[in-house]
């Protein structure tokens, strides 16, 4: 299976995060690929992928990361999670696959994206289409969350 | 919601706008997100969101004038995305005017805004600086 698909991905999240929070840098560790996803952070925001390219990307924070994003955007304190921050957080996904998709047409990868789907807790289990979905570990100094990229490009 | 310099694009009409649409969303969300009833922060939410609807309009027009005036080779998209941006205000003032005590779907919109604007002006916007200074 090809997976030429996963760079792209991971640059719009490398561009996009430090265009709205300035993180120093982002690290990529190894990509692992698993059968089935258990939720293993707290904050999950699903973008839906019709197309080309047909799956879903995960964004998965932890809870203390998705605040901390929140608080950066907003100057605001906020102590929990809610439908404002599930919705920041949800526009903040929506934009990176917008990007990795502009992208990904250019190496003719002609796709649409869905709105954000919010799942919150941990060891939920995750259900998507595609029968691999890759794990990209990224870590910041905002915290270490991962990017699942659930995609066929059947 | 904080206004930083580096957002600024070296046009000091459309860097005065974008620091006001701030100060105003700003204003917007603290009283959103107070702990008061819903009833008593109704008048600040029409208030922003008529303020959204005719200076953001103002706004993006002086905006696309800039990029018209520079020959900005991504006016077109740029265009679009404004457009996209008024009718997601629109919209959402009709859901609000229909269910006006729905604090779920105000804090939903508030959210979708903070990241959206963030990402306009630190990003797209960016984009009509860099080719400007060319």
């Amino acid at each position: 299976m090809t997976t030429d698909y996963i760079e792209p991905i991971f640059t719009a999240t490398n561009k996009v995060l430090n265009n709205i929070l300035q993180l120093k840098e982002i690290k990529q560790g190894p990509t692992a690929v698993t059968e089935e996803l258990i939720a293993t952070k707290k904050v999950n925001i699903s973008i839906g992928i019709t197309g080309d390219l047909e799956g879903a990307i995960i964004f998965s924070f932890p809870e203390e990361m998705a605040l901390k994003i929140v608080r950066e955007m907003s100057g605001m304190e906020i102590k929990e999670i809610d439908k404002f921050v599930t919705s920041a957080v949800g526009e903040l996904g929506n934009i990176i696959c917008g990007n990795a998709l502009t992208t990904l047409s250019q190496n003719d990868y002609c796709c649409d994206i869905t709105p954000p789907q919010v799942i919150i807790g941990i060891d939920n289990k995750i259900s998507l289409a595609s029968e691999e979905i890759s794990i990209m570990p990224l870590e910041t100094n905002f915290g270490e969350f991962d990017v699942n990229i659930g995609l066929c490009n059947c | 919601m904080l206004w930083k310099e580096k957002y600024k694009i070296g046009i000091e009409k459309v860097d005065q706008q974008h620091k006001e649409i701030f100060n105003r969303l700003n204003n917007f969300l603290n009283v959103v997100r107070n702990d008061e009833e819903m009833k008593s922060k109704l008048e600040e939410i029409e208030k922003t969101l008529d303020f959204m609807g005719q200076y953001v309009v103002v706004h993006f027009d002086s905006e696309e004038k800039v990029q018209q005036e520079y020959n900005y080779p991504h006016y077109e998209e740029h265009k679009e995305v404004h457009d996209r941006f008024k009718e997601e205000i629109i919209n959402f003032k009709q859901e609000f005017e229909a269910d006006k005590y729905n604090e779920d779907l105000v804090m939903e919109f508030s959210g979708r805004l903070l990241t959206w604007l963030i990402n306009h002006v630190a990003d797209e916007d960016q984009k009509i600086a860099d080719y400007i200074q060319k």
